[in-house]
């Protein structure tokens, strides 16, 4: 068995607060597919692990232009389930350490990379940005000690690496997750998170200011 | 992690790289209705039970020796073959192809292979007498408490897939039926990831 990280990308959600009418996976972003921005960061890892449930076979359609060797993961009870959901399932036969990175976020190249590189566990995070936002709350050396709704010090955007074997069927999201295994290290990047309209249009001019 | 795992695998179109039926068809030239009812069974619009008895009363004329040797010279998913072949005792492959037609090319997966029976005369198919269904064999497997792993592509594999513990639908020689998408685990398009897959599972 390989020893690199899996990826999971988790694109099984409706997108509704966003209101594009289409899964977020699919938005379109300075004319490509957002999962083909992060199929292009991904591009050196073997074991990618898509998973689908809206839309399935659209956002299968559109990742088999980019490669074939992916391994897509069904969340067939997407309607009903959060993101946590698809992270375990994406997760439960992968490598043993596994990264998620959720089909809605915008991760600059350079921090990408990095995190690519980085051994062991961590909890990635960004400057609040977004309108719908997951906190953390960042305690001393820049480890996450909380997620909060109301209140933090940044944005949880993800991504994290975790131990497959720490992850258990939930139906809540992937903080929930990571909970119980907190404080973690947490390293800050650059993201964006594509919650609602304004949050696309903000991303959009996030792209804009990458400068390879 | 998962306990004794046992693989069940599709033989067309997961572990060959060509449906058996209609390369069949080509040898003897016949321009019956064969690839149109498999491309049917497939695409899920015709049961297969009853494509399958229909295909089989066109083909069964021919001489069963000739097809086992075609067959065994059909070409193969050499990387699923070698997981096969390194996993012998872990592997089932079950097809609802006949045992006569394809005892050959068993012979060279390596593996417990399953398949339909029929009674021959004179070198041909006389009757049918048995017709696979891979459901009783994950059932089979789960009783004697493995944890079953089944991977096909075709409306044939759906219920073997609803009752396997984990289902993996494949897409490498056409696409699946999406009958088998609705409840399948996994999808992958190439042996390569298909084998990381299986890998990740033992």
């Amino acid at each position: 068995m390989s020893t690199a990280k899996s990826v999971v990308l988790s694109c099984a959600g409706i997108g509704s607060r966003l209101g594009l009418a289409t899964t977020k996976a699919l938005i379109n972003i300075n004319g490509r597919s957002l999962i083909s921005w992060q199929l292009e960061l991904l591009r050196d890892v073997e074991d990618i692990r898509v998973v689908v449930g809206f839309q399935a076979n659209d956002v299968i359609n559109e990742v088999l232009k980019y490669r074939r060797d992916i391994i897509f993961v069904y969340n067939h009870n997407y309607f009903e389930t959060k993101t946590g959901t698809s992270f375990y399932l994406g997760a439960r036969h992968a490598n043993e350490y596994v990264l998620e990175v959720d089909g809605d976020l915008l991760i600059h190249p350079h921090d990408m990379e990095k995190l690519l590189k980085t051994e062991g566990e961590f909890i990635a995070y960004a400057d609040i940005m977004s309108d719908d936002a997951v906190f953390v709350k960042i305690g001393e050396g820049g480890v996450v000690n909380s997620f909060s709704r109301e209140i933090g010090d940044y944005e949880w955007t993800g991504p994290a690496c975790i131990q497959k074997k720490k992850l258990h069927y939930t139906s809540g999201n992937v903080f929930n997750q990571l909970e119980p295994w907190l404080p973690m290290k947490g390293i800050k990047i650059r993201a964006c998170d594509i919650d609602t309209y304004d949050d696309y249009e903000r991303a959009l001019k996030f792209i804009e200011s990458w400068d390879y | 992690m998962m306990g004794k795992v046992k693989f069940i695998f599709d033989l067309d179109g997961t572990v060959t790289k060509q449906e058996t039926l209609p390369t069949i068809t080509e040898h003897f030239h016949d321009q019956s209705a064969i690839v149109e009812l498999t491309e049917q069974m497939v695409e899920g619009n015709v049961p297969f039970i009853e494509s399958f008895i229909k295909r089989t009363y066109i083909l069964g004329k021919y001489p069963v020796d000739e097809i086992n040797e075609l067959l065994a010279g059909v070409e193969l998913y050499q990387k699923v073959v070698a997981f096969i072949k390194k996993h012998r005792s872990d592997c089932i492959v079950a097809t609802g192809n006949l045992r006569c037609w394809t005892s050959k090319l068993a012979d060279k997966i390596g593996c417990e292979f399953h398949g339909s029976e029929c009674t021959l005369e004179n070198g041909a198919v006389k009757k049918l007498t048995t017709i696979l269904r891979k459901e009783k064999i994950v059932e089979q497997m789960k009783n004697e408490g493995y944890t079953v792993v089944l991977i096909g592509e075709g409306n044939n594999d759906l219920e073997g897939m609803r009752l396997a513990d984990i289902s993996i639908a494949t897409g490498m020689t056409h696409n699946p039926a999406a009958s088998v998408l609705s409840i399948a685990d996994y999808v992958v398009y190439q042996e390569e990831s298909l084998c990381r897959l299986l890998n990740q599972l033992c």
